[in-house]
């Protein structure tokens, strides 16, 4: 598997259904791999590797829905569009209650699976564009002193420098240097980014969901 | 030996030791002679009635005829019952009268004439006679009031007797049919070829044993019974065939009850085969949709690369050949589910059981797969054909692999599997095994498993088990279950192999 070219992974245990989608996705000259199943696909797969996942829900052996949870517990978030043979709503619901990209019932229009590869491509392109930013800011913060963390989380609270000193028990002054420090030290060029990475900071300690999905 | 005339001794011992009684009497009718066989044949002894008139042993109406045929006999010489003799009334001495037949003689050279008179008694004849009568009679009672149809026939195919409830079921009196063709006459015009043809064949080939066959009559009144026929032949002593007896039962409404409960069981399995299809249902349209999405993908995908002129040949008559290979996979399991909802007759075909397993997997797939179970198929090289009705046999198939499969609903995924067996039975059946490693039947279930109506399943009409049970026993089979081992159940379908000049 070629690293950093985001690619397509089809897992279908019905052959033709496989070669066909593995045609189409070749054909808008998507990078494309396929396997028969969830077994076959998980000890090949890396976390760096970008893309989207296509699978089919039900399959021999394990599932898709069981897939999916497999690479939960990994923290893998490679977004996952299910596709189905069976109408199934109560199926959907659970598929995306457990963090589906989406769910495409067979058969389906090229148009739709390849708006929703795109899509989730995007969406991936952008979790681990996150992923590598919340790891800078990390970085950044890590060179903080423990008094310049301190400023840092009273500045990012919105507090004034002269309630701040009071605070801490020190100068106007000395507070006005160390938030200097802060700010040059986080790259930050105003106190609104300043704000952002702290947020950030925050929640990738207390991620509100497994592999820090929020939106769609 | 020369030839001599016997001594009076001797005549007197050949007299005494006939059978026959033997009277002489005079011109007159004056009796001379009274054999011992005389005496006892009319309780009188010898001296009471020689010397007196003949006619004292005779029965009235006969004494007055015996004076006149004597008189006249004497006038004219023409002899009324000399050399030919006649049945006669005989009188005993104790009044009693009985028949007997008179012979009489003239003595040669006698004048005046005399006679000499012998009487056979016709008593027992009489008796056997009145017997014959009476068994006759009988046996016509018999005819008459039994609820069978008897007719027979001769070689000619002509009628030569029916009885009471022949002429009743087809509406005519006995003179009108007996002489007449039987079957030109009597038997429905459809039937009539065949009929008459092994009417033909059973005279030819005559066996002893009865022969059984079912044609139907036309009545006068236009009426059609179906009558089922049993015909026995009719021989002389010497081995010859006369004719043939038939007697027959009328099984019109009998056959009507059948097929109107055939009907009602045909209705039923395909009630039940319905129902099968509908519980199916989600699993049928994944498999439809499988095959329709790799044909649909594959068509957008032959349109992409044809618009983007930058294809490569092989992918797009690749791409074609797969859509006409999965159009025809969809085709087939729709064929396959249309031929198990047809509503049809029963009809039996010869057909290869291994065949008809291998054509089913397009449907017990779909159940198959919707509980991630493996159907594997073991089959016997070679089976000998088997008279059946496909349809229904699959239906009983399709069945218990369904079955199998919900049993492994709770079942470790790697070890799902339902096989399906065949196999040459040493009692020369054909056997069919559908087996998984389930948790099998519990006892309590065991009792009531092939009743209608008793189901462990949320979603079962309970009718599955016991309509295949009745549509295995409809084809002279069994089927039957037994525990699978080491674990689940098994059901064993044994099916006979119709006898045929193969085997």
């Amino acid at each position: 598997m070629k690293e950093s070219v985001p690619t397509a992974i089809v897992i279908d245990d019905d052959d033709a259904v496989r070669s066909s989608l593995k045609l189409l996705l070749r054909s808008v000259k998507l990078p494309v791999t396929v396997y028969a199943s969830a077994q076959e696909f998980l000890p090949k797969y890396s976390v760096d590797q970008p893309g989207c996942l296509i699978v089919d829900v039900r399959m021999p052996g394990m599932s898709g829905l069981e897939l999916q949870q497999q690479l939960n517990l990994r923290g893998a978030m490679i977004p996952v569009i299910f596709i189905t043979g069976h109408g199934d709503i109560s199926m959907a619901v659970e598929a995306m209650r457990h963090g589906a990209f989406d769910f495409l019932p067979k058969p389906f229009r090229d148009q739709d699976l390849l708006d929703r590869v795109q899509r989730a491509l995007e969406k991936d392109a952008a979790n681990r564009r996150e992923i590598a930013q919340t790891e800078r800011i990390r970085e950044l913060f890590e060179t903080l002193t423990p008094r310049e963390r301190e400023v840092l989380e009273l500045v990012t609270s919105g507090k004034p420098n002269k309630v701040m000193a009071a605070d801490l028990g020190v100068s106007q002054r000395t507070v006005e240097i160390h938030r200097a420090r802060v700010m040059e030290k986080m790259h930050a060029n105003s106190l609104a980014q300043l704000v952002r990475m702290s947020m950030d900071l925050k929640e990738s300690a207390h991620p509100d969901s497994q592999g820090g999905r929020r939106e769609r | 030996m020369t030839a001599r005339n016997p001594t009076s001794v001797e005549l007197l011992a050949i007299l005494d030791a006939a059978v026959e009684a033997v009277i002489l009497i005079d011109a007159h009718g004056a009796v001379e002679v009274f054999s011992r066989a005389a005496e006892r044949l009319f309780g009188y002894a010898a001296d009471e009635v020689v010397g007196r008139n003949v006619s004292m042993l005779m029965a009235q109406k006969d004494r007055d005829l015996h004076d006149a045929y004597m008189d006249r006999y004497a006038r004219t010489g023409v002899p009324h019952i000399i050399g030919i003799g006649r049945e006669v009334q005989g009188r005993r001495k104790d009044g009693s009268v009985f028949a007997a037949f008179l012979s009489v003689g003239r003595m040669a050279d006698q004048v005046p004439a005399r006679y000499v008179g012998f009487l056979q008694d016709l008593t027992l004849r009489d008796q056997a006679l009145a017997a014959v009568v009476r068994e006759r009679d009988r046996a016509n009672r018999y005819l008459e009031t039994i609820q069978t149809m008897l007719v027979a026939l001769d070689t000619q195919r002509r009628v030569t007797l029916i009885n009471r409830k022949g002429c009743e079921v087809l509406g005519c009196r006995e003179d009108a049919l007996v002489g007449l063709d039987w079957f030109e006459t009597a038997v429905r015009p459809e039937d009539r070829r065949d009929a008459a043809e092994e009417f033909g064949t059973l005279l030819a080939h005559g066996t002893k044993m009865p022969f059984d066959t079912e044609y139907r009559v036309q009545a006068a009144d236009g009426s059609v019974r179906l009558i089922a026929w049993r015909y026995v032949l009719v021989r002389e002593p010497d081995g010859s065939v006369t004719g043939i007896l038939c007697s027959g039962d009328d099984v019109t409404e009998t056959r009507r009850a059948e097929l109107e409960a055939r009907d009602a069981r045909e209705q039923m399995m395909h009630v039940s085969r319905l129902a099968t299809v509908g519980e199916m249902a989600a699993g049928i349209s994944h498999e439809l949709n499988q095959p329709l999405a790799a044909i649909t993908t594959y068509a957008q995908a032959a349109r992409r690369l044809l618009i983007a002129s930058d294809f490569r040949d092989a992918d797009i008559t690749d791409a074609l050949e797969q859509i006409a290979g999965q159009a025809l996979r969809a085709g087939e399991i729709i064929r396959r589910l249309r031929n198990l909802v047809r509503n049809r007759q029963t009809q039996r075909e010869s057909t290869q059981i291994n065949a008809l397993i291998e054509e089913l997997g397009a449907l017990t797939r779909v159940d198959a797969r919707m509980h991630d179970v493996r159907v594997r198929l073991d089959l016997a090289a070679v089976l000998p054909e088997l008279e059946l009705d496909p349809i229904q046999i699959q239906q009983v198939l399709l069945n218990l692999v369904r079955n199998a499969v919900q049993a492994l609903e709770y079942q470790e995924s790697a070890g799902r599997e339902v096989s399906i067996r065949t196999a040459l039975a040493a009692d020369g059946d054909v056997e069919i095994r559908v087996c998984d490693t389930g948790s099998g039947v519990t006892e309590d279930m065991l009792e009531r498993l092939f009743l209608p109506f008793a189901t462990t399943k949320s979603d079962g009409t309970g009718l599955g088990l016991a309509i295949s049970r009745s549509i295995i026993e409809a084809h002279k089979g069994t089927l039957e279950y037994m525990p699978n081992m080491p674990r689940g159940a098994c059901f064993v379908i044994k099916l006979p192999v119709p006898e045929g000049p193969n085997s």
